[in-house]
């Protein structure tokens, strides 16, 4: 898993539970990496599962709703890193209808070894677009906070409703419609 | 600072700076995969390049030997390069001339030429173009082309190059196979047949005569399999039929069949199935002409039935039948020739026979057998048309005989006889012309002019009488107009009876023509409308008599008439005159008489007294005897006085006013009836017939009867007396003016004149019966009602 997924998910550990929290889930934690990560590099899929039990267990919050949170969280700072990425959407369907296609094509050229999910679109219309979320991560809560920020940030809001394809949460679908 | 805290921080920072180094390891690391593949690049990109050289000039030389035309041209269509192929298929050589393929290209395809040019950039390759190019020879061809573009070192597109596959044949081809399958189309959907496509029972293909047949449409039938659509008995033999054509047992059959419309009908059709096997020998399909043939069956049917009336209608002619093949033998023949020529055998054992042996049976009733036969003999020779030949039979009757040869396409087929009674006829037609002759010969001799003519009054046809009385020739008169040509006087008359005979009114007349030599004549005329076969008037017939002569005696007639009524009023006048004069020289004769006895009775002696007195009674009869001149000239008029009259009231008068002498009685018999008349004539009439009676009785008792009776039409009365009687020679004589039998001084002899007058005036007669000695009766009539 990339680098900048862990040093953004730390980030927005200490933003939200503070240093006091990052530091205990890492020295809680048997990291092969030791909590050492840099954005430019790559690590096992596994520290993020044991860096999320450990946060699971000290702030006894549900894992899924952190997931949640943190989606939330790594929209903005995915928009501060690369602004012109969105900024060439003027909707949020549009960028969402794009992800497979236009972002991720982007995200390969950066990290030619992501592990990136595939987003199969169903349906779209102006106002509501279907698809199918397929990642053998299974972080699909992930994707729900994405697409709930996505919404914020273009100044709407959205009815995201989601269906477990799944039971492992590999493949999920998402009906998403903007309100008026 | 706690501590912990300070623990904290410094193991985030150690993370931290270990991150750093981290991450400059790996851009480290990265950098130096980016070199070395550089490096890897860039050796591997000049061997690529010599291999493209290589290669490239390898696949030149291929395309340039393909045999297909292969194009190599600039973007503006400019040839840089072709093979062999080419030069030969467009007929132009690249190095020796400058081709531009933009040229070639037919007008009708520029539009899409240019759009497939502008696929080609956009894409880099175009496939299936297809356009009609000319060729350097004019020639036209259909050619399809797939092509990409050629780029140089910096990728930009240069040129294009292409391979021309040569379709024209192709396309021919194809338009041929269209048009074919058009025609077929045309063919299938007007054909008068209907025609279906079957797979098994399945119905795939209709046309629309068959659909117009079953009434369904192409959808509908689509939907149903031939068992559906054929009848029940017939569907069960059919599809036998068809598992035999499906076995390849048959390839073809024909049946007739009979159909199921929509609405239920059925109908007879003509189907013949073939089947189309594929290339394996099965079934494809199944191809049905179906002809419906239910008008045949009907026409067929009704021929049947025509010709059985027809039979019998010749059967049963009145008019002897025999029709003979071109063999000679009997084909037809009828009862009626059997029974007109006497034989005995039916027609039904005659037909097959030889006709001359019916002919010879028949001859022995032929007048003149052996002219028969000549005659026979040349007819058949001829074989033309003959009709009414006349037969003289040796019983007297009259037969007429058609000879009729058949022919049919040019070819002789036999022949026919017929022979027809015109006995009747013949004589009828002799009676006709008789009855004719003999009312033209009535016409012709009659003394009344005969004339017809049209609607127009143009003359059509004049006897001779009509010649002769009007002077003309009949050539002169016909086709003339009758009223110019005769100077009708009365010209609107004749319009107006003309007029009358379209109304089909007859009637007479009269009119005054002028003859030819100018003299008027009265002609009297006859007129009666003229009709024809259908009833309609076309002109009129008129019947003249000449009257001129009966004309002139009338007019002679009336000239004397009122000569005689003006010298009857003069007589009248003067019987006024000549009495008045007569009687006041008598008066003055009388007064003078009176005077002389009166102043001289002293000096005259009785003798001179009685001759005064003579004298006075003479001058007294000459006195009535003027008086009855007065009254029998003034009779003559009916006066309008005329009032109911009792004659017996009438009669007690005259008792009073005469003279009856003392030994005679009036006895009036039946009593009288009242009678219309002028009261004083009819005092007149038995006053004068009274005295007569009463005055000449000589016997001791005079007896005097008046009877009456009715008769239907008069009164009847008479007056008889037992006097002196009249001798026979004066029963005439008595009654005219003047006439007096006795010698008594007080008859005038006009009496009975005067009766006379007054029964001649109310429509009587008087006569009388006599004897001298014995007695005379007068009867007289009146009549009751008069005008």
């Amino acid at each position: 898993m990339k680098g900048i997924v862990f040093t953004e998910f730390l980030e927005m550990v200490e933003s939200e539970f503070g240093l006091e929290t990052v530091d205990a889930i890492i020295e809680a934690s048997d990291l092969p990496s030791d909590g050492i990560y840099t954005s430019v590099g790559t690590y096992e899929f596994n520290e993020m599962v044991t860096l999320l039990t450990n946060l699971n267990k000290i702030v006894d919050k549900p894992i899924e709703d952190l997931l949640y949170a943190f989606g939330l969280y790594l929209f903005s700072s995915l928009g501060k890193a690369h602004p012109e990425v969105i900024q060439s959407y003027n909707s949020p369907i549009g960028l969402l209808y794009s992800i497979e296609d236009h972002i991720h094509v982007h995200v390969q050229k950066l990290y030619p070894d992501a592990e990136l999910p595939t987003f199969k679109i169903l349906e779209k219309t102006d106002t509501s677009i279907s698809m199918v979320y397929s990642s053998s991560r299974g972080l699909y809560r992930l994707a729900h906070g994405l697409i709930e920020k996505c919404f914020e940030h273009f100044n709407a809001s959205a009815q995201v409703s989601f269906e477990v394809l799944k039971e492992d949460g590999t493949e999920v679908r998402f009906d998403v419609v903007q309100s008026a | 600072m706690p501590k912990t805290e300070l623990e904290i921080l410094q193991r985030a920072l150690e993370r931290q700076k270990k991150a750093r180094l981290q991450a400059e390891k790996i851009l480290e690391e990265k950098s130096k995969e980016l070199y070395d593949t550089t490096q890897h690049l860039k050796r591997a990109n000049a061997r690529l390049n010599n291999l493209l050289d290589e290669q490239s000039e390898d696949v030149d030389t291929a395309f340039l030997s393909v045999i297909d035309p292969y194009v190599v041209m600039d973007l503006n269509f400019d040839v840089i390069r072709t093979n062999e192929s080419a030069k030969e298929f467009l007929g132009f050589d690249y190095t020796r001339e400058s081709l531009n393929l933009g040229n070639l290209v037919h007008p009708d395809f520029l539009q899409y030429t240019r759009e497939s040019m502008q696929t080609l950039l956009e894409v880099g390759i175009l496939k299936n173009y297809r356009a009609k190019i000319y060729t350097k020879n004019g020639a036209l061809k259909f050619v399809q082309i797939n092509a990409s573009l050629i780029h140089n070192n910096e990728g930009k597109p240069i040129a294009a190059q292409g391979i021309i596959r040569d379709i024209t044949q192709e396309m021919e081809i194809e338009a041929l196979l269209s048009e074919q399958r058009k025609q077929l189309d045309i063919i299938v959907e007007n054909s008068p047949l209907g025609i279906v496509l079957a797979v098994g029972d399945r119905i795939i293909k209709c046309n629309a005569t068959m659909q117009q047949m079953l009434g369904y449409s192409n959808e509908e039938l689509k939907e149903l399999t031939i068992g559906q659509i054929s009848a029940y008995t017939d569907s069960k033999k059919s599809l036998k039929l068809v598992e035999k054509l499906n076995k390849g047992e048959l390839d073809h059959f024909a049946i007739q069949k009979s159909y199921k419309r929509k609405d239920g009908s059925a109908f007879m059709a003509k189907t013949s199935v073939s089947s189309v096997r594929n290339i394996d020998g099965s079934v494809d399909y199944q191809v049905a002409m179906v002809e419906d043939i239910t008008k045949e069956i009907e026409a067929k049917d009704k021929l049947l039935a025509s010709e059985n009336r027809l039979a019998t209608l010749i059967k049963n002619l009145e008019m002897a039948v025999l029709l003979e093949d071109e063999h000679g033998k009997i084909a037809l023949i009828n009862s009626k020739f059997c029974e007109m020529f006497g034989m005995e055998a039916v027609p039904e054992e005659l037909m097959g026979q030889k006709g001359a042996d019916a002919i010879e049976q028949a001859k022995k009733f032929v007048g003149d057998p052996k002219a028969f036969d000549k005659r026979a003999a040349d007819i058949l020779k001829k074989r033309n048309t003959v009709l009414s030949d006349e037969l003289e039979m040796t019983d007297g009757r009259i037969l007429e005989r058609d000879f009729i040869p058949i022919v049919s396409e040019g070819v002789y087929r036999g022949h026919l006889w017929t022979y027809s009674d015109v006995t009747l006829r013949r004589n009828f037609r002799r009676n006709l012309q008789a009855e004719k002759d003999k009312y033209s010969s009535i016409i012709a001799n009659m003394n009344l002019g005969l004339i017809e003519v049209d609607n127009e009054d143009k003359i059509q046809m004049v006897n001779q009488s009509f010649c002769a009385m009007s002077g003309f020739e009949e050539a002169e008169l016909l086709g003339k107009t009758a009223r110019d040509v005769l100077s009708v006087q009365e010209k609107d008359l004749v319009l107006e009876k003309n007029a009358q005979r379209l109304e089909n009114t007859s009637d007479s007349y009269e009119l005054r023509v002028l003859n030819k030599s100018g003299e008027t004549r009265h002609w009297l005329i006859s007129g009666a409308p003229r009709y024809n076969e259908a009833n309609q008037v076309i002109g009129s017939i008129g019947i003249h008599l000449d009257i001129t002569d009966h004309k002139k005696l009338e007019l002679q007639k009336e000239s004397l008439l009122k000569e005689l009524q003006v010298s009857n009023k003069e007589l009248q006048e003067y019987a006024h005159v000549v009495s008045h004069d007569l009687k006041s020289p008598l008066r003055s004769i009388s007064a003078l008489a009176s005077w002389l006895k009166e102043d001289y009775e002293s000096v005259l002696d009785d003798n001179g007294i009685n001759q005064l007195q003579m004298m006075q009674e003479k001058i007294e009869g000459m006195d009535n005897l003027i008086s009855g001149i007065l009254k029998y000239s003034s009779i003559d008029r009916r006066s309008d006085k005329e009032t109911e009259v009792d004659l017996n009231q009438v009669v007690e008068e005259i008792r009073e006013i005469i003279f009856i002498p003392e030994h005679v009685r009036v006895v009036i018999m039946d009593t009288l009836p009242t009678v219309c008349a002028e009261k004083t004539k009819m005092h007149q009439l038995f006053q004068n017939l009274l005295s007569n009676a009463v005055m000449h009785i000589e016997n001791e008792e005079g007896l005097v009867k008046i009877f009456s009776e009715e008769t239907p039409t008069h009164w009847q009365f008479s007056i008889s007396d037992n006097g002196v009687g009249i001798p026979q020679e004066y029963h005439e004589k008595i009654f005219k003016i003047f006439q007096s039998l006795g010698t008594k001084e007080r008859s005038t002899g006009i009496g009975l004149s005067i009766v006379k007058k007054i029964v001649d005036l109310y429509e009587g007669k008087i006569w009388l019966q006599s004897e001298v000695g014995k007695g005379t009766t007068f009867h007289f009539t009146l009549k009751k009602d008069r005008k």
